[in-house]
């Protein structure tokens, strides 16, 4: 009890500690230093219809780069620590026949619409994180609905592998092109899609990337989910 | 060479990671191998870029993606990042070597590319020049090291890591709440634009938020009522990873609070956050000498005493003069040095004798001589013994201590000391002067590693005038704000 209100008591603190400083930020108004600056430049510049997408892989794509990797140390990690010599599926129940059919049904829907979101990064709201994770969402589906249900494994950390590689290879060749890494040169060294903004085939290199990254999320993730539904069996 | 190229040092480490799970097939040894020859590459990239910065005098920054900051992110490799990124490669390279013969827990693949990222994230942390981008460098610093520490898989290292998740994951959160309030008041993330922009900040506004980054940045940096996890954690991480711990994934925390501490340094209200991390800084001290005194595992015991040696850099850094920055990067170097020789030899200890209780030290001195002679080194030094590296740089901090006017912080960090002294002759004693043994056949490669850092140890603490000159640089890297905002090419968005 005691414990408890002291808990309150110092979180009330804190709280009121914290929206003092709140009420110094100035609210709704004109603060976009940078942020004006994105919105004027994003399509001469990107290509990108989506200012936010624009944003996160290209001007400031060094830091999409890092969460791809946090992710990748997260399935990793994952990956370390479950490892055992032997380990396999130990699900009991198989689900009802309406939700094994439905799911036949519905799993290439649901990767068709996670390669759509991704695809399309640059010109809808999304991009490569909300697609892989709607791929990797017909995966654990999937695992949900049949008791025997693996994904590939090998396959899989290595398709991770190699397209985490073509990411870091893509920012490469920027600075081998464009003296930058990370440089877009499809869109400022080639001009590839300068006629074309708002359609499919433009915004520089933000397709090539949030497809790569749709591709390293939906495997990582779905590697995950594997990891943690196997048991280790005794032989 | 074209600067540009410094950005190898993220790109480099990134990409061998992802291409670990490719060679997997090879065998266990061909990983093991493959992981000393990057690290070996990277202190190579990490040497150029030194001996880049310290002739020109310049620093690099790299310009990701060709947008200039702060519109995109930069990497500034100042005389500061250029020695620490140098540190960080070369004791990498060591506990890569090391890592040879003292990983054998499955899966090693894993391992490997943990490592890699745990490397590329100090890196990225001490070389970036954005707010957000030291959050995301943080994060993969923090998290491969999460999965480090808990990957010899038994119960304690699981708590451990446990322990450090929720730990970082609260203080993480921190950060990025005072990273959001910073933003919501400046509008911008560039360091170097935020320095620019620090007067015009409203003191509530700047306090609060320099407060939650402080906060979440002492989880990684170890500082007092914060550092609950990192004793556990280095006791029961795998050896190699302890030391990288200790010798830059605390330093990269520590860095990172200073550089965040000057360049908000024209806000007013600044100096109250600056004591508030000196009386961290002093808690920490104490706190660390005093658990390490009852300790009975060797491994345990240093990890106190690591503790205690950063609350002092965290001292020195918070002094606010120039003359205490360098004695803290001074501290920095030194302390990296000495405890990567320590946490090497305790580890080699560790795997020959099977553990690092302070019974397998008994009759060291006998049975393992090289070693035993690093480990008295080693403990010599961190004690502050004149003409060894740490006295030179105790001292630095101790002078600028009383030029700032702390002198009770001196008294009390004095009086730690002589109860560093006390366990480290204990330990000494313990090697030397008890216990029988035969002689054991030691290992070349790590004898050579040790000798080497043995050496280093001395050379400093003979002539500590060469790096003296080139830590004052470093740390005017840090003080020195107004020649921090000139060296980024800011492109004036809204000035």
């Amino acid at each position: 009890m005691l414990k408890r209100a002291l808990a309150i008591i110092s979180l009330l603190i804190i709280g009121y500690w914290l929206a003092q400083g709140l009420a110094g930020v100035p609210f709704g108004q004109d603060r976009m230093l940078v942020g004006q600056y994105y919105l004027d430049h994003v399509k001469e510049q990107t290509g990108a219809v989506n200012a936010v997408t624009a944003v996160v892989v290209n001007y400031r794509g060094f830091d999409t780069l890092g969460e791809v990797t946090v992710l990748f140390i997260a399935s990793t990690g994952v990956g370390a620590l479950l490892w055992r010599k032997k380990r396999e599926r130990t699900a009991k129940t198989e689900g009802s026949i309406v939700l094994t059919t439905g799911t036949r049904l519905l799993a290439p829907f649901i990767m068709l619409f996670g390669a759509y979101i991704f695809i399309h990064g640059h010109l809808t709201p999304g991009g490569g994180f909300p697609g892989g994770a709607t791929i990797a969402t017909a995966f654990l589906l999937l695992y949900m609905a049949f008791t025997v249900y693996e994904i590939p494994h090998k396959a899989f950390e290595k398709v991770e592998g190699a397209v985490g590689m073509s990411y870091v290879l893509v920012g490469l060749i920027g600075l081998a092109i464009g003296g930058y890494f990370l440089f877009d040169w499809i869109w400022q060294t080639w001009g590839w899609g300068h006629n074309n903004i708002g359609r499919l085939f433009s915004g520089g290199f933000i397709p090539v990337i949030y497809t790569v990254i749709g591709i390293k999320v939906g495997t990582e993730l779905s590697g995950i989910v594997d990891n943690m539904l196997k048991e280790e069996v005794r032989e | 060479m074209n600067g540009q190229y410094a950005s190898l040092l993220i790109a480099l480490p990134l990409i061998s990671a992802f291409f670990v799970p490719l060679i997997k097939g090879f065998g266990k040894k061909a990983i093991k191998y493959y992981l000393v020859l990057i690290t070996a590459i990277q202190t190579g990239i990490a040497g150029w870029v030194f001996s880049e910065v310290y002739s020109t005098g310049k620093p690099i920054i790299v310009i990701a993606g060709g947008w200039r900051p702060p519109v995109g992110i930069n990497l500034y490799l100042g005389h500061f990042a250029a020695l620490f990124v140098f540190i960080v490669a070369l004791v990498s390279f060591f506990m890569a070597v090391f890592s040879v013969k003292a990983i054998d827990v499955e899966p090693i693949d894993k391992y490997a590319m943990l490592f890699l990222l745990l490397m590329l994230g100090a890196t990225g942390m001490i070389a970036t020049g954005d707010l957000f981008n030291l959050f995301v460098f943080m994060e993969i610093t923090a998290i491969s090291a999460y999965a480090l520490t808990a990957y010899n898989k038994t119960g304690e290292a699981a708590e451990a890591s446990l322990k450090y998740i929720v730990l970082g994951g609260i203080g993480s959160s921190f950060f990025l709440v005072g990273v959001a309030l910073l933003y919501g008041s400046l509008g911008t993330l560039n360091l170097a634009h935020i320095a620019q922009l620090a007067g015009g900040v409203n003191a509530t506004v700047a306090q609060v938020s320099l407060a939650l980054i402080i906060f979440g940045l002492a989880v990684e940096a170890e500082l007092f009522p914060l550092n609950a996890w990192a004793p556990d954690a280095y006791q029961a991480a795998p050896h190699p990873i302890t030391a990288m711990f200790s010798a830059f994934v605390v330093k990269a925390g520590l860095y990172a609070m200073a550089r965040i501490l000057y360049v908000l340094s024209a806000a007013s209200g600044w100096a109250n956050i600056a004591r508030l991390l000196v009386i961290m800084g002093t808690l920490t001290v104490i706190v660390g000498e005093l658990s390490a005194l009852r300790q009975r595992d060797v491994k345990r015991m240093i990890a106190y005493s690591s503790i205690a040696q950063v609350g002092l850099i965290a001292v020195a850094l918070a002094l606010g003069t120039a003359d205490g920055v360098s004695a803290g990067v001074f501290h920095m170097v030194n302390h990296a040095i000495v405890k990567a020789l320590l946490f090497l030899a305790v580890g080699y200890v560790g795997i020959t004798l099977g553990g690092t209780a302070v019974e397998n030290f008994e009759g060291l001195g006998k049975r393992m001589p090289l070693t035993a002679f690093s480990i008295t080194v080693g403990a010599v030094a961190v004690m502050g013994i004149p003409l060894f590296n740490v006295f030179w740089s105790k001292m630095r901090i101790i002078l600028a201590a009383m030029g700032a006017g702390y002198a009770w912080v001196v008294a009390l960090v004095l009086a730690a000391s002589v109860v560093e002294a006390v366990y480290y002759i204990r330990l000494i004693h313990t090697m030397w002067f008890t216990g029988e043994g035969e002689k054991l056949n030691e290992n070349l490669v790590f004898g050579v590693i040790m000798l080497l850092l043995v050496v280093a140890i001395i050379v400093i603490g003979i002539y500590p005038e060469p790096l003296w000159d080139i830590v004052q640089k470093a740390g005017n890297d840090i003080v020195n704000v107004a020649g921090y905002i000139k060296n980024v090419p800011l492109m004036g968005v809204g000035a």
